[in-house]
């Protein structure tokens, strides 16, 4: 039941699209939306993408060309609950290597650092921070080499199996990272 | 949360012989691989009243540094008609090992003075508390029936990402133990690329959703059956096609595949 002041509320954060396979999303939720002008786009026939992966397309394909390269995703919710939904929104981050798009929890926030490009990530030491970590989760890393981070890596190799970067610390204002691989890089997020 | 389970390892040979055709090469190809049974079977309840595993029936308990906090603050939860502390005595850790840089002081006090085994290992940067505890289970319990072991993870999944990375790594630096990872969702563990797997549904508490990760390395080539979207030799990697959202269609799943894969499938909500 939705009152009248929850109902307001809704109003004022409405969404402009509703994408996927409208398999989780309420009938009362998707009328409701829809009632308000949200855009409702049932992709139930496309069972080989997930839901992101959806949302990511859409975004991609209405995106002016112009608006392209400063284009960033944020992904809130895309983390905990059932384990394979969070694999799969890992992936979608390196399916789309070439887009900013960063997954957010209450705890962590996460995004990819692809490599083709030497990576500058200025911390925002007020809402994020000390811990992070670099993960090499699609593939091993012969050589990765940071700066800014209480342990460093200098050409050091990492492998799920071996070493990865977990429980690091930001110990300055900027962080480098280099690498011959694919990283996901994470920073806590401070609570309120 | 911690009972031991049997493990039946088993094995099969797979032969492949060629064609009359081919005979005169005299080469017989075999490939044989130790088969890897996997069930569930701590998840289901001891009592049919209960619908999760009696702490009770594990063989130890530990508790990995921070690990303590949470006990010692959510088991009076899961019996609010008891005194707090009859519950926190009842349910008391066998070992507590870490860095100790999460265990608050007044918990660790607590536990030490009921005569849990409390292992400082705070000079140890370079493992996470996880692996220190299964370093400990594998090398230093005493009086453990190793044979047979399963180790179960509670708590493993959820909070920081790079805490979560890090357990996931545990399970694959200890390829040749079976670890469990456990959440109120999902239940994680390696099928290692050097067996055939028979994976066993528990349907009463587990499924239907499931995923296979090629985690840390691409598959040229995994084979399942008893999935609703099979692989038949197909090559999974992070940017390419990973098996998530999948569903379990049958009461046995196999898996074999080239490299390690992480296996996941849902819990069922109480």
């Amino acid at each position: 039941m939705i009152y009248k002041h929850g109902a307001l509320f809704h109003c004022r954060y409405k969404p402009d699209v509703i994408n996927g396979d409208m398999d989780s999303i309420r009938k009362e939720v998707l009328d409701f939306y829809r009632s308000l002008g949200t855009k409702i786009i049932d992709k139930s026939h496309d069972q080989d993408t997930t839901d992101l992966h959806k949302c990511i397309t859409y975004i991609w394909d209405f995106a002016p060309d112009a608006n392209k390269s400063t284009l960033c995703i944020l992904v809130a919710g895309a983390l905990g609950g059932r384990y394979d939904h969070e694999m799969g929104n890992l992936n979608v981050l390196y399916c789309f290597s070439s887009l900013r798009i960063v997954l957010l929890s209450d705890d962590s926030l996460i995004y990819l650092l692809p490599r083709t490009h030497h990576h500058e990530i200025h911390i925002q030491t007020c809402v994020e921070g000390p811990h992070c970590g670099l993960i090499p989760i699609g593939a091993p890393s012969r050589s990765s080499t940071t700066t800014g981070l209480r342990w460093n890596l200098n050409n050091t190799e990492m492998r799920f199996g071996g070493l990865i970067s977990s429980s690091n610390i930001v110990v300055g204002e900027k962080v480098t990272v280099q690498s011959d691989t694919d990283l996901l890089w994470t920073i806590s997020i401070k609570k309120l | 949360m911690l009972r031991l389970q049997s493990i039946v390892l088993a094995k099969a040979k797979h032969f492949t012989v060629p064609s009359p055709s081919s005979l005169r090469l005299v080469k017989k190809r075999m490939i044989a691989m130790d088969l890897m049974h996997h069930s569930s079977c701590f998840l289901l309840p001891t009592i049919p009243l209960q619908r999760r595993p009696s702490l009770t029936t594990a063989q130890l308990h530990l508790c990995a540094d921070g690990g303590a906090n949470r006990l010692y603050d959510e088991m009076p939860l899961f019996f609010p008609q008891e005194d707090a502390s009859d519950v926190r005595r009842r349910y008391k850790p066998d070992v507590i090992k870490g860095d100790m840089d999460s265990i608050r002081r007044e918990v660790l006090e607590f536990y030490a003075s009921l005569g849990t085994e409390i292992v400082d290992k705070s000079h140890d940067q370079d493992t996470t508390d996880l692996h220190k505890c299964v370093t400990y289970i594998r090398d230093s319990a005493s009086g453990l029936d190793k044979s047979n072991l399963c180790i179960l993870v509670v708590g493993a999944l959820g909070g920081r990402f790079d805490h979560e990375m890090g357990n996931l790594n545990v399970i694959c630096r200890f390829s040749y133990m079976r670890i469990v990872l456990l959440s109120n969702d999902s239940l994680i563990h390696l099928l290692p690329r050097t067996y055939c797997h028979e994976i066993h549904i528990q349907t009463s508490v587990e499924g239907p959703h499931c995923g296979l990760i090629p985690i840390g390395t691409p598959s040229k080539s995994s084979t399942t059956t008893g999935l609703q979207w099979d692989l038949n030799n197909t090559a999974m990697e992070f940017g390419g096609l990973v098996s998530t959202s999948n569903i379990v269609k049958e009461e046995k799943v196999t898996v074999q595949s080239d490299c390690d894969l992480l296996w996941t499938i849902s819990i069922k909500k109480l």
